[in-house]
């Protein structure tokens, strides 16, 4: 199983088809539901996507087709994905909490000719653009709660499709073979939007090629192997889980657990208890941010032996993780603290039995980061993109740290532009843009070598990348020295209480910024400290509140100034913002980044008051709420200015 | 008017409703002197999602408990699957397959989300304290049958994530849904919600509708509600029942009811001669 | 093992104490139970162990019931059947006595004060005492009878022996205490398995956290309060045995109803387990108290400790150890 040479299994359906004859009882699916979990072997899922198959065939589903698939992660829609392909169509998975206008725009583009939606929620949206969009002629939905007041004429139950396709299997059988094996390495298989930090989302294409060698060299680095358990919990659509959940889940023939419902996701994920776990820096933040306030609640003893263990774990987990040497005594304690609060501890969160365990995407704070591994768990970074299937670098075993993404990929080359711009070049590397000549062209150029729009550096000594920020983000201040506002950013997100950070100073005198404060961490530290208020906005503003960022801003001051090249990416002036920036008012991506520009245009007035020198600006913010009604909140921001090292003193100094 | 069809009609909505599942006849009910209700007549038909409306202090809660037996009413009939309903106490209203929630919330804090709604089912429960005793293993396949009931519930009202959680520590919009949950999980014939939406902000209010109006749709289930918000009654009923000081003022369909002189006098607070 | 005499002994007290412990928990026990499903403080507790004793050794020894009564018939004199009963049918018999009581009980007083405050209810219990004390003593005399249902009495040999071994000092035990604390125990869990797992279990939870909830999901009130009683029944049957068999069936039995307030207090009125505890604290405090203070005050101090201890409690934790906290709303 360790190769693939000349393609053997030159699609996921093959790969499908493989499990179900090499391990036909083996566990391929679970999924909770009315609160037992279900199971499906290889061999019965198989059954099911070969039905499902026949089912798309009866519907008339023809070759090049794109289907669209929107919901949450559920056996039945990676199901449809696989069903897709094997009728040679290409499966196009959605971001279920697009706003209407944003489906739209998606499932125009592809020329989706069906969709297959979780629930009505979906359908609804669908239902609403097809007046425009003539080309959906198919919808199938996998939910049948409120539907039977539908119009059933383009419309049916997944049920139904399968049992039509088990019904027919005579008509349908050796078409649908025949359709299986015309799929080759070069087809397609799977297309994905990307979220897209500017302009329109594109839809990234990705060849079989792509994702089996992928997922069979990112399979092979960390030993991942059937048996395997993984949690299906992140967006379809986004290229992370199609990798995890159907690439490397077929290559290795691995199960993919799906939770019963958003809400129940940690006891989904303590139940299961993975083997294999990815998720963004936001979610192991929030874990650790849960586990410290309920530290916070426990008796002093608890929290003494808490704290003690802790303290030790900090020193001695990760080198004892790394299988680096370390004194008896250490190893005993540790030991000890492993049977009265790693162990328990890790239970809790679920990830008792995590062998691998990866997060991307952001940058992750050191001491969250070293929290993980110091309890045992190994927890690595990596560092990739749609376009490139994942996968560009990422950290072996024993090379761990959490200032750098890792070394290249297996099957990766790397090479960094004049402009300190990131480019790389591996099987991975995505077809092209659908429907986009010009941003293909102007991504990948002839020798295949696609930019990644991040600036970085590669580490002498021990190959490991390094990324400063977005390339097209690291500009010059008005004095010519060097402006990296996401790394600034970064440094001031490690902080609990700061949720988000956005600095400006590009072609300016100085840097400035404005903090978003988290509400569960501040709000805590506010009720410890008897500090009350009514809301977001009145805590945002409190002088306390706004005297700690001030100590946050000042340490990351210190800190930046230690780097000379960075020295002028200092924050002079900052603000506390009165509202979360929100995807839905567009000041953040679908996946959390920070859309500069917009937030720039947006608050104006506030980067205005910022460089003017005021202490307080009074203004008014659009916002939209959930369901899409427009309000405007109002308030008076106070401006607070920060100490900066001077750079020259410095240099004195040394 | 709709009396008139004794086999039931169809809503612009396409759903069938059925004959009469339970009518009342002249009620009357006093408290010492003071009438509460007086000499009212009405009737819920099967399917149907049939509202109670008016002002505080019409008697609409008084309505909804003499259906469901907290209390007797001095004169008149309740008729219930064609058959007049002797007096009855409340655990045998329940019994009949009348499930109701109550104004205040009425749960078991002490017990878990999933043992409250098992509660539901208790009446449904055949094996009995000796056989329970005797034959543990059929009991437990009982148990099994009763909590897969109460599971699709769980996850039709999408409580989830709060299934091990004691009720007492819930925010108040999610007990409300528990005790919905725990009146459906009796199956009944007629559910009766004492203001669902009371004490609700308009995203609770929008979720609690679309519960009953799925809950109607997926089960089939009668449903009489009483909300004094009309705003939400109208959009939600087939047909609605307005009273104001005990007295019955008017009766028919949403629209019928809104053109109704005496129905807009009460809401406007026009004086009483 | 060598250990100081006075650690020997005081162990040897301690020992002793946790088992008489489980003796009160056992009466505590009853009074929980009606306590948490309907809310009445019952008084008749103790009574109720007595009457349980009483009816036990009588329908064991063939008394006729109500001799006293029926020999006032001029030319009528009865006393006996002239048969013993089997003591394991005895129980049973007074088991179904006891589950006939509840029903009594239940038609006659507990109906016509529903909704009534819990002062009437108590005092309710107050008369049901009076006339249950009466009632035993008219149904099967006056006199002061044993209990004799098999138990083991005397000193436990073996733990005398193992001690023997252990410590070169042979521990006084009553057997009769062990046996207690197995049948308390084997009690104990029952009613957790049945209140936990049983449907009528469910039901009774339920009327005890909510009685307007419980009738809306079709519990009939008078069911459960009739089982409640019938195992509150049971309870003090087995109360009265276990006493009886220590002590004599006589008045002086009721009055462990006395020994039972302050197990409450400590554990309070709401908690199986707190009933437990209570009682084990209350057992082994005043058996060490008597052995470390009582000397210095002139001994007899097993008559007030366990009041005093639980006036302390009432003082700085008013809910018991493992009752419901009481909030004030205002």
């Amino acid at each position: 199983m360790s190769s693939n040479a000349g393609g053997e299994y030159p699609s996921i359906p093959a790969l499908l088809a493989r499990n179900a004859r090499e391990h036909p009882a083996l566990a391929a699916y679970r999924e909770k539901e009315f609160g037992i979990w279900q199971s499906w072997t290889w061999a019965q899922a198989q059954a099911e996507i070969r039905a499902l198959a026949m089912g798309f065939l009866a519907l008339g589903m023809a070759r090049g087709d794109h289907v669209a698939v929107i919901g949450r992660n559920r056996p039945a829609l990676y199901w449809s994905m696989v069903a897709a392909q094997m009728c040679g169509a290409v499966p196009v998975p959605l971001y279920q909490e697009a706003t209407g206008d944003e489906m739209a725009y998606v499932l125009d583009h592809c020329g989706a000719r069906f969709v297959v939606c979780g629930d009505q929620e979906q359908v609804d949206k669908v239902i609403e653009v097809q007046d425009e969009i003539r080309h959906i002629e198919q919808v199938v939905y996998l939910d049948k709660r409120g539907m039977r007041k539908y119009d059933h004429s383009h419309l049916n139950a997944l049920k139904d499709v399968v049992a039509e396709g088990r019904a027919a299997h005579h008509r349908f059988e050796a078409e649908l073979d025949a359709r299986i094996r015309e799929l080759g390495y070069d087809s397609t298989c799977v297309m994905l939007y990307t979220s897209g930090t500017t302009g329109r989302p594109k839809g990234v294409v990705l060849s079989n090629r792509n994702i089996i060698e992928t997922s069979r060299a990112s399979s092979e680095f960390d030993r991942l192997r059937a048996g395997d358990e993984v949690l299906a919990y992140l967006p379809m659509a986004w290229v992370g889980d199609f990798i995890f959940s159907i690439g490397q889940a077929m290559w290795t023939g691995f199960c993919v657990n799906c939770p019963e419902s958003p809400d129940t996701m940690m006891t989904d994920l303590r139940e299961i208890g993975p083997t294999y776990f990815f998720a963004p820096p936001r979610i192991f933040e929030t874990m650790l941010t849960n586990v410290m306030i309920r530290m916070e609640d426990a008796g002093r003893l608890k929290k003494r032996l808490f704290d003690h263990y802790m303290a030790l774990a900090r020193r001695v987990g990760p080198a004892i993780l790394d299988g680096k040497p370390v004194s008896a005594s250490d190893r005993l304690g540790y030991a000890i603290g492993n049977l009265l609060i790693y162990g328990p501890l890790k239970n809790t969160l679920g990830l008792t039995r995590v062998r691998v365990a990866y997060t991307a995407g952001e940058a992750i704070g050191p001491e969250i980061f070293d929290f993980y591994r110091s309890l045992g768990i190994n927890l690595k970074q990596l560092y990739g993109q749609t376009e490139a299937s994942v996968f560009i670098t990422q950290q072996p075993d024993g090379e761990v740290r959490s200032d750098t993404v890792g070394v290249p990929s297996p099957g990766v080359e790397l090479r960094i532009g004049d402009s300190g711009e990131v480019f790389y070049r591996s099987p991975g590397t995505f077809v092209e843009y659908f429907n986009n000549p010009d941003s293909t062209a102007s991504t990948k150029d002839a020798e295949g070598w696609v930019a990644t729009g991040d600036a970085g550096f590669i580490e002498a000594g021990t190959g490991h990348l390094r990324i400063i920020d977005r390339a097209k983000d690291v500009g010059k201040m008005a004095d010519g020295s060097l402006f990296a506002p996401k790394y600034v950013e970064n440094k001031l997100k490690f902080y609990p209480s700061i949720l988000e950070a956005v600095v400006f100073g590009a072609g300016r005198q100085m840097c400035t910024a404005f903090i978003n404060i988290d509400l569960t961490a501040v709000g805590n530290w506010a009720e410890r400290n008897n500090i009350s208020y009514g809301s977001y906005q009145e805590l945002s503003q409190h002088p306390q509140v706004i005297e700690m960022i001030r100590g946050h801003v000042e340490e990351v001051n210190r800190s930046v100034a230690e780097d000379p090249m960075l020295s002028g990416c200092q924050v002079h002036r900052f603000l506390v913002l009165h509202k979360e920036l929100d995807a839905d008012d567009g000041e953040l991506t679908r996946t959390r980044k920070v859309r500069r520009a917009t937030i720039g245009e947006k608050f104006a007035d506030l980067v205005e008051a910022l460089y003017g020198g005021a202490a307080s600006i009074y203004t008014e913010t659009e916002v939209t709420y959930e369901d899409g009604r427009k309000g405007a909140i109002k308030a008076t921001l106070t401006i607070s200015d920060a100490a900066v090292v001077p750079v020259s003193q410095k240099v004195a100094a040394e | 008017m709709l009396d008139a069809n004794p086999e039931g009609y169809t809503t612009a909505d396409g759903r069938k409703i059925g004959g009469v599942l339970m009518e009342m006849r002249n009620i009357t009910l006093r408290f010492g002197g003071v009438k509460a209700i007086t000499d009212i007549s009405f009737d819920i038909r099967e399917g149907e999602i049939r509202a109670i409306i008016g002002p505080n202090g019409a008697g609409k809660s008084s309505m909804l408990n003499v259906i469901s037996g907290f209390y007797v009413p001095q004169e008149g009939e309740v008729w219930f699957h064609g058959q007049r309903r002797a007096p009855m106490k409340p655990y045998e209203v329940a019994r009949q397959g009348i499930a109701r929630t109550f104004q205040n919330i009425a749960l078991f804090d002490g017990m878990s989300v999933l043992d409250n709604i098992m509660t539901g089912r208790l009446t449904m429960m055949k094996t009995g304290l000796f056989s329970q005793a005797l034959w543990w293993g059929r009991a437990q396949a009982e148990e099994t049958e009763h909590r897969e009931k109460v599971e699709r519930i769980i996850d039709f009202l999408e409580i989830q994530s709060i299934r091990k959680t004691p009720v007492g520590r819930l925010p108040y919009g999610l007990k409300k849904r528990v005790e919905l949950a725990r009146a459906l999980a009796a199956e009944p014939k007629l559910l009766l919600l004492d203001e669902p939406m009371a004490g609700m902000n308009v995203e609770e209010k929008e979720d609690m509708s679309r519960f009953i109006l799925d809950v109607n749709d997926e089960f089939g289930t009668t449903i009489a509600l009483i909300e004094h918000d009309m705003g939400v009654v109208m959009d939600l009923s087939d047909r609605v029942v307005v009273m104001d000081y005990g007295k019955k003022i008017g009766d028919g369909t949403p629209d019928e009811v809104r053109a109704n002189q005496a129905v807009i006098d009460a809401y406007l607070g026009v004086a009483h001669d | 093992m060598v250990l100081p005499d006075q650690v020997l002994f005081a162990m040897e007290a301690a020992l002793n104490g946790l088992l008489s412990g489980v003796m009160y928990a056992l009466v505590a026990l009853g009074f929980v139970l009606i306590f948490k499903a309907s809310g009445i403080f019952n008084y008749a507790q103790g009574v109720m162990a007595l009457f349980a004793a009483l009816t036990l050794v009588g329908i064991q020894q063939g008394q006729v019931p109500f001799a006293d009564l029926i020999n006032l018939i001029p030319g009528v004199e009865v006393h006996s059947f002239g048969w013993t009963v089997p003591s394991v049918l005895a129980i049973v018999l007074t088991g179904l006595v006891m589950i006939g009581m509840a029903l009594i009980i239940e038609a006659l007083i507990l109906k016509h004060l529903v909704n009534q405050p819990p002062i009437i209810l108590f005092m309710a219990t107050i008369g049901l005492a009076y006339f249950l004390e009466g009632l035993g003593d008219t149904m099967w005399g006056a006199d002061i009878k044993t209990m004799d249902v098999g138990l083991p009495q005397g000193m436990s040999g073996t733990i005398d022996n193992v001690t023997n071994a252990w410590f070169g000092y042979g521990f006084y035990v009553d057997q009769l205490n062990i046996v207690a604390t197995v049948v308390a125990a084997v009690l104990v869990a029952l009613l957790m398995l049945f209140s936990q797992y049983s449907k009528q279990g469910r039901a009774l939870r339920a009327v005890a956290d909510d009685h307007q909830a419980a009738l809306s999901v079709g519990i009939s009130l008078r069911f459960i309060w009739v089982l409640v009683w019938s195992i509150a029944g049971f309870v003090a049957l087995v109360a009265g045995i276990m006493w009886g068999a220590r002590s004599g069936v006589q008045f002086s039995l009721s009055l462990i109803a006395l020994k039972a307030l302050p197990v409450l207090m400590l554990g309070g009125f709401t908690s199986i387990p707190g009933a437990i505890v209570g009682g084990l604290i209350i057992g082994i405090g005043e058996q060490l108290f008597e052995f470390w203070v009582g000397p210095l005050v002139g001994g007899a101090t097993e008559n007030w400790f366990a009041y005093v201890l639980a006036l302390v409690f009432l003082v700085f934790r008013p809910q018991g150890l493992f009752g419901e906290k009481i909030i004030e709303r205002v």
